[in-house]
C-alpha cells in the first residue's frame, strides 16, 4: 500500500527580477509504507523540494501529493499542520531542535499539540528515550548535547507520534562518518521494529548502502529508481 | 489544549536574550511607574487646591446681587438673605449661610491696613469656612459680642495687634458716607492661604450691617455640597429659579483659574501617558519583532511539526504576555509603594523658601507637596501599558502567522 503517492509533480521557483527556477518536473514516485527509502542526487537536484511537498511545506506548481490517502495539494493551512502533525515525522540536517526545551520537552511537543495528557506523554518518552539510548539525557536542552545526540533527539521527536512516514533532510550531513553511520542504523532498527516508513535526502554514499531503495533526482527529474533485493 | 505548556515554552523563549527583555521590562516598567508617579501628584495638588478653597470659605456656589461682584459697593447688597438662605432647595448633607461683605480701613495703635471685612453669623459660619477652626490664639467672639473681631495670623503681625488689642474699622457705608467703629481682637486665625492671612478680618454680620448701614442685609450667599462636582449644576438651577436680579456661581466660575489648572494638568498628564505608553508599545514591539524575526528558522520548524498557524500567534502573544505582565505588576508595585510613600511624607518640600502656601491666580497650593495614593487609578495606568504591551505583540504574531514553512526553514 502507498503511503505517498507523488504524480506528475512540477515546482518552479519564480522571484521578481529573476528567471524562474524548474526545481522539479513531473516527479512522479509511489512511497510504500515500510519503506526505508533514499532520495540521492546532487546539490540543487530537488531532494529537499520533494521533501518539502511530501511534507506540505511548500505547494507544487503542478501534479498532485497524496500522502497517507490525503491529497494535501488541496489542504488549507491548518489541515496541513494538522496533517503534518498525526502522519508526518520530520527530522533535518541542522537538528532543529527548540533550544528552550529539554531534549524530553522536545520529543513531547508534538504529542503535546496532539492534546495527548501529560503522563501519557511522559511514559512514551521514556519508553522510547530508553530504546534510543536518550534516557540520561531526558532532562538535557539541545546546547549541551553533542550533534549526534541532538539528531538522535530529533528522530525521536519525529517518531515519537507514529507517523505514516518521516522525512529526513539530509540527516547525517552534520555528523561524523561513525555518528552519522550510528544514526541510519537507529533509523533502520525503528524502520523495522516499528514499521515506519522513512524516506531521507543524503549524497553520502555510507547512508545509500543502507537504503532499500534509492530514487536518484538529477535536474529535478527521477534519473533512476532502484530496489535493493532483499537479503 | 492546555494553555500551561504554551506559557512554559513563552516563559523561557523571553528569558533567550536576557538583557533585550530586560531592557524592555524596565522601559515599561519605568513608564509605568512614571504614569502613576505623575497622576498621583498631580490629582494631590488639584485635590490640595481645592481643600484649599474649602478652608478659605469660598463656596462651592455663591449667590450675589447682581452687579455686585463686577462693582463691590455696600448698597449692592439683597433683603432678608435668611429667609432667602431658607428658600434654597439645597441637596441632602449641604451647608447654606450669608455674609456681609467689606472692604475697609483696619487701624491698630500702630498701623493701617487695607482689609476685606466679613460679617458672618458665628455659629454657621464655622461650617462654611473651616479656617475660623484654627485659631492660633484667643476663641470666636460670643454670638452677642458685637465688638468682637477676629483677625488673620499674617494681618495681626502686621498691625501689631494681639488678643485683646484695639482695632479700629473705617468702611464706606451704603449710603455714600463714611463711618469707623471700635473692634477688640477676640482671635486670631491661621489660614495657608496668604491673601486671605494678611487681609481678613470677620465680625459679626450685625455689626457689620450696622457699619455699612445696610441692616437686615447681605451681599453673599455661600453654600457648601458633599458632592462639588454638583456645583455646576446647582448654580445654573439657582440662577434660573432667582431670576436676573440675583447671581449665582459655581466655584468653577468664580475661579476661572482652577478650571484652568484642572484641565491643564488632566491634559498634561493625558499627553505624558500617551507619550509614555506609545514608548512603552514600540520597546515591547521591538523586543518582540526582533525575537520573532531571529527564530524565523524555530517556527518553521514548529509549523514542520504541526503546530497550526493560531497557536503561533498564541505564541507570540504568550511572550508579550510574560512581558506585559512583569512589566505591570513589578511598576504597579514600585508605583504603588512609592506613592504610599509619598502620601505619607512630603517629596517635595518649599515651605522654607515659600512659606506654607503659594497664591497662584486665586488658587492656594500648599508648598509641601505629597502625592496622592489611589489604587483604582493606578489600576488603570497599569491596564493601559498591559494593553498597550499585549495590543503591539499582534503586528510579530500577526507577521508569524503568514510565515511559509518551506521559506522559514530556509533562514539562517
Amino acid at each position: 500500500m502507498a503511503v505517498v503517492e507523488v504524480e506528475k509533480v512540477s515546482k518552479r521557483y519564480e522571484e521578481r527580477g529573476q528567471a524562474p527556477v524548474e526545481a522539479l518536473r513531473e516527479v512522479s514516485v509511489q512511497i510504500e509504507k515500510g519503506e526505508f527509502m533514499a532520495l540521492a542526487g546532487p546539490s540543487g537536484s530537488g531532494k529537499t523540494t520533494l521533501l518539502n511537498l511530501i511534507g506540505g511545506l511548500d505547494a507544487p506548481s503542478a501534479g498532485a501529493i497524496r500522502v497517507d490517502g490525503h491529497d494535501i495539494s488541496r489542504m488549507g493551512r491548518s489541515d496541513l499542520a494538522d496533517l503534518r502533525r498525526d502522519r508526518i515525522g520530520f527530522v533535518f540536517q541542522a537538528y532543529n531542535l527548540i533550544p528552550v526545551l529539554t531534549a524530553r520537552e522536545n520529543a513531547e511537543y508534538v504529542l503535546e499539540l496532539q492534546g495527548v495528557s501529560a503522563g501519557e506523554r511522559r511514559r512514551r518518552v521514556d519508553e522510547l528515550f530508553q530504546r534510543i539510548g536518550l534516557a540520561a539525557l531526558a532532562g538535557s536542552r539541545p546546547l549541551k548535547m553533542s550533534g549526534g545526540q541532538q539528531q538522535r533527539v530529533a528522530v525521536a521527536r519525529a517518531i515519537v507520534s507514529q507517523p505514516a512516514v518521516v522525512l529526513a533532510d539530509e540527516p547525517t550531513a552534520n555528523l561524523d562518518q561513525a555518528t552519522g553511520a550510528a544514526l541510519v542504523d537507529l533509523m533502520r532498527e525503528l524502520n523495522r521494529e516499528r514499521g515506519i516508513t522513512f524516506v531521507f535526502s543524503t549524497h553520502d554514499p555510507m547512508v545509500l548502502e543502507r537504503a532499500d531503495r534509492v530514487v536518484r533526482l538529477v535536474d529535478g527529474k527521477v534519473a533512476g529508481d532502484e530496489r535493493k533485493k532483499a537479503a | 489544549m492546555s494553555p500551561i505548556p504554551l506559557l512554559k515554552l513563552a516563559w523561557r523563549s523571553i528569558w533567550r536574550n536576557r538583557r533585550r527583555t530586560l531592557i524592555s521590562m524596565s522601559a515599561a516598567t519605568f513608564g509605568l511607574f512614571l504614569v502613576i508617579f505623575y497622576s498621583s501628584l498631580m490629582s494631590e495638588l488639584i485635590g490640595d487646591a481645592k481643600n484649599q478653597l474649602d478652608t478659605t470659605g469660598l463656596g462651592h456656589v455663591e449667590i450675589y446681587a447682581a452687579g455686585y461682584r463686577q462693582k463691590p459697593q455696600a448698597s449692592r447688597a439683597f433683603k432678608d438673605p435668611a429667609q432667602l438662605v431658607r428658600s434654597l432647595s439645597l441637596p441632602p448633607g449641604s451647608e447654606a449661610g450669608y455674609r456681609v461683605l467689606a472692604r475697609a480701613l483696619a487701624s491698630s495703635a500702630h498701623a493701617s491696613e487695607g482689609v476685606e471685612v466679613h460679617g458672618v453669623d458665628w455659629a454657621g459660619e464655622s461650617h462654611l469656612a473651616s479656617y475660623l477652626g484654627d485659631l492660633r490664639a484667643g476663641a470666636l467672639p460670643a454670638a452677642d459680642d458685637a465688638r468682637g473681631i477676629l483677625v488673620g495670623e499674617k494681618l495681626a503681625q502686621r498691625l501689631k495687634v494681639s488678643v485683646g488689642s484695639k482695632l479700629r474699622l473705617m468702611a464706606s457705608r451704603a449710603d455714600g458716607e463714611v463711618s469707623a467703629d471700635l473692634f477688640r481682637v477676640r482671635g486670631i486665625f491661621h489660614s495657608i492661604s496668604p491673601a486671605l492671612s494678611q487681609s481678613r478680618v470677620v465680625v459679626s454680620a450685625a455689626t457689620a450691617q450696622e457699619l455699612l448701614g445696610t441692616e437686615g442685609a447681605g451681599h453673599q450667599i455661600v453654600v457648601q455640597l458633599s458632592e462639588p462636582a454638583k456645583a455646576d449644576a446647582l448654580a445654573a438651577e439657582i440662577g434660573r429659579k432667582l431670576g436676573p436680579e440675583y447671581e449665582a456661581l459655581s466655584y468653577g466660575q468664580l475661579i476661572p483659574a482652577m478650571r484652568s489648572m484642572e484641565a491643564l494638568m488632566d491634559n498634561a498628564l493625558t499627553v505624558a501617558a500617551m507619550f509614555v505608553y506609545l514608548l512603552v508599545g514600540l520597546g515591547v514591539l521591538n523586543t518582540a519583532l526582533m525575537s520573532v524575526m531571529e527564530r524565523t528558522r524555530e517556527f518553521g520548524v514548529m509549523m514542520a511539526v504541526g503546530t497550526r498557524p493560531r497557536r503561533l500567534v498564541w505564541q507570540v502573544l504568550a511572550e508579550s504576555f510574560w512581558i506585559a505582565t512583569v512589566s505591570a505588576v513589578v511598576g504597579l508595585a514600585l508605583g504603588l509603594l512609592v506613592t504610599w510613600y509619598g502620601s505619607e511624607h512630603a517629596i517635595i518640600d518649599y515651605s522654607k523658601r515659600l512659606g506654607e502656601g503659594m497664591d497662584l491666580g486665586g488658587i492656594t497650593i500648599s508648598s509641601v507637596m505629597r502625592t496622592g495614593f489611589s489604587i483604582p487609578d493606578s489600576l488603570k495606568a497599569a491596564a493601559y501599558v498591559y494593553a498597550m504591551a499585549l495590543l503591539v505583540g499582534l503586528y510579530p504574531a500577526w507577521r508569524v502567522s503568514k510565515m511559509r514553512p518551506a521559506e522559514a526553514l530556509r533562514k539562517a
